[in-house]
């Protein structure tokens, strides 16, 4: 095996079982801490600063079971898959879990952890939704400061300055690595398939982001760029706060379609924005929290000046997407809230797209498939060559 | 016989029944067959095509392309591509009743609303896509709990008042609801009346997801069921148009999309924009049967509208 395949493998492999990676890294870190993150927006770099592992909690992708005893189902799949971690064991490898979002279905599921095991630290922030508050700045400020206190608490340590710096630059690193990945596909570059960039992303979101990034950089010198095939060129959308079925990827592709850029949780959505570097680490990490938005829109955001629809059709535009697919998790209620105004937009500028409402478990593939050979063989119908 | 025009072929092997049709350079239906299954199987596929080429004369040589669709359709041999059925029944249809807009095709296992624009090309489409509900499935299951053929409980179905309650969203927990008014002794009529009703609403919940657009024709095996296009005219609170082989429609698509390619002058599976490239195109006639392609015939009487969520 290659030193690029291993790389990879090693990257799959976190991103599919963070628990082991979790144990590996505690034996190689003795004493410290693994902190639980809920998806958003909770700064990392906070945590990394104060020798704690931050991970972002995933999907495991297992059946619901135990947990489905504490969150009906018109939660979200991810939220379910956390209640039935939480109610199985699956999360005792972290030493507290921490969020700082307000997606009510994420605190449901939150609650159900601090309800099964009560001496896991949990902690609850909620930093400021509505983004053109005149208070905003100073709310956001707020809340980065008690979540700063509350990681110091945890970990034992005051976290300084030059450390939170560090931090910084170690996932904007990461993140800009990440980045070009995600430029060169749209800009025709098909070495990786959506599978795999859902991998590396993933991993991103679990390991230490210097070993992350050494890994994919081992990854990108053993993969030479590939230029794009003739498939009909997708977008996809959606999937705000965790990862779509590895499997659903993998029809899309085979359906005729090539995923050239998209705005998913493990995808662009995580590493669009970076942390600025030139200011305080403390209002460089709110700045972050005030760009993410901007960089990519969020339906959990309020904020008058920032419109997910005309980012869409800019993405669309950039990477010369030819149809869009959403990824809608039931029941994500942000995401439907939005979801008729993306459809307006696209409408009107002509451009194709399918709606699929994904669920946990018991995706119906075939039906999956039918549906999304239908769109491409609707897109092709744009293609200059049969006008 | 022999022919001396081009012949074109169409597969749709469906989930309960396989059907090829064959048709010539202009379009029109040479022959066609309809195989029941009990499952996609390629014994069933391979009968449907045999009597099909043998109604027509013709061997599998003589054929000038084949397309299938379905979802069995990576198992046909020989066919130079496949198409969705989204696609083929809405060029099938299209021909068969020019100026439609909105096709309901209720197969075996699914439904499909599909609308098409002003040159009959796929426009919108929404499919169930995990529940057997407003389906041919919900039919056989009702046919099945008040034992009678499946072929005749339309016609019960006419007979009964439908004011009983029905679940529209499982099929198996309407076959238990339907044994719980059988043991309650409701007459089977009505029993039959009332799940016809409750299948229209989930077609219209369908439809609602595309928009209501007329002339609508009902495709697939269900609309050889009066009752059904009884009680979804009623949902949609106008007519529905039938062709007189609603059950072929997917295929004829098909068999149409490989004579589109063959006229282009390309090899069927070259043609990638496939259905993409068909329209704008004039009205086609076709010869299988009564339906003259005007928006009257097959019409059925309006009766009570159902309004959208109502």
């Amino acid at each position: 095996m290659s030193s690029g395949s291993a790389a990879l493998e090693a990257l799959r492999a976190a991103a599919r079982d963070p628990r082991s990676y979790i144990r590996a890294w505690r034996s190689t870190h003795p004493g410290q801490k693994v902190l639980g993150v809920l998806p958003m927006n909770f700064p990392r770099e906070l945590a990394h600063a104060a020798g704690v592992l931050p991970v972002i909690v995933p999907d495991d992708q297992e059946p619901v079971t135990e947990g489905r005893a504490f969150l009906p189902e018109f939660y979200c799949g991810y939220t379910r898959n956390l209640a039935d971690q939480a109610a199985t064991g699956r999360l005792s490898d972290y030493d507290a879990l921490f969020v700082a979002d307000h997606c009510i279905q994420l605190l449901g599921a939150t609650d159900v952890a601090r309800e099964l095991d009560p001496a896991r630290p949990v902690f609850l922030g909620q930093l400021i939704s509505s983004l053109n508050e005149p208070w905003a700045v100073r709310k956001t400020a707020e809340m980065m400061s008690e979540l700063r206190s509350e990681v110091e608490r945890l970990a034992g340590v005051t976290i300084e300055d030059t450390a939170l710096a560090a931090s910084i630059r170690a996932f904007n690193r990461d993140r800009a690595l990440l980045r070009e990945v995600f430029d060169a596909r749209r800009s025709g570059d098909s070495a990786f398939s959506p599978v795999e960039l859902q991998d590396i992303v993933a991993a991103a979101q679990v390991m230490d982001p210097d070993e992350h990034r050494e890994l994919l950089a081992a990854v990108l010198r053993d993969r030479e760029a590939t230029a794009r095939d003739e498939r009909i060129r997708v977008h996809l959308s959606g999937h705000l706060c965790h990862a779509p079925r590895r499997e659903l990827l993998e029809v899309i592709e085979e359906a005729g379609a090539v995923v050239v850029d998209d705005d998913l949780w493990t995808g662009r959505r995580y590493l669009q924005a970076s942390v600025p570097e030139a200011i305080p680490p403390m209002e460089a990490i709110a700045q972050w929290y005030a760009d993410r938005n901007v960089a990519m829109p969020c339906p959990t955001r309020v904020q008058h000046d920032v419109d997910w629809d005309e980012w869409l059709l800019d993405s669309v535009h950039r990477s010369g997407a030819e149809a869009v697919i959403h990824l809608m998790p039931k029941f994500c209620e942000p995401h439907m809230l939005y979801y008729p105004e993306l459809r307006r937009a696209l409408d009107t500028a002509g451009v194709p797209q399918l709606l699929v409402e994904t669920e946990h478990e018991g995706i119906p593939l075939e039906t999956f498939r039918t549906r999304l050979e239908a769109l491409v063989e609707r897109a092709h119908r744009n293609r200059p060559a049969y006008a | 016989m022999t022919t001396t025009t081009q012949a074109y072929l169409g597969v749709d092997l469906g989930s309960t029944t396989a059907k090829a049709v064959v048709i010539d350079e202009s379009g029109t239906i040479l022959a066609a067959s309809t195989v029941a299954m009990g499952a996609v199987s390629r014994a069933g596929m391979r009968r449907a095509v045999d009597e099909a080429l043998s109604a027509a004369g013709l061997s599998a040589a003589d054929l000038a392309g084949t397309v299938s669709t379905g979802y069995g359709r990576r198992l046909v041999p020989g066919a130079q591509r496949s198409f969705t059925e989204i696609t083929c029944h809405a060029r099938g249809t299209s021909a068969m009743v020019p100026g439609c807009r909105l096709v309901i095709d209720i197969g075996g296992q699914d439904s499909k609303a599909i609308t098409v624009d002003d040159h009959g090309m796929v426009q919108e489409f929404a499919m169930n896509d995990r529940c057997a509900s407003g389906t041919g499935r919900f039919y056989e299951v009702l046919a099945q709990a008040i034992e009678v053929p499946l072929e005749e409980v339309g016609e019960l179905a006419l007979q009964g008042s439908n004011d009983l309650e029905i679940s529209t969203m499982c099929a198996t927990f309407a076959e238990t609801e339907i044994v719980s008014l059988l043991a309650r002794d409701a007459p089977i009529a009505d029993i039959a009346a009332s799940v016809h009703r409750a299948i229209a609403s989930r077609t219209l919940a369908l439809v609602a997801q595309v928009g209501r657009h007329t002339p609508v024709v009902l495709t697939g095996g269900v609309a050889r069921n009066p009752a059904a296009v009884e009680f979804l005219a009623r949902a949609l609170d106008t007519g529905v148009l039938v062709p007189e082989h609603p059950q072929i429609t997917g295929a004829y698509g098909a068999a149409l999309l490989a004579r589109d390619a063959g006229r282009r002058g390309r090899q069927v599976m070259d043609d990638v924009a496939g259905a993409d490239d068909l329209f704008p195109r004039p009205p086609e006639t076709h010869s299988c049967g009564s339906c003259d392609g005007t928006s009257s015939t097959g019409a059925v009487a309006l009766g009570l509208p159902v309004r959208l969520g109502g």
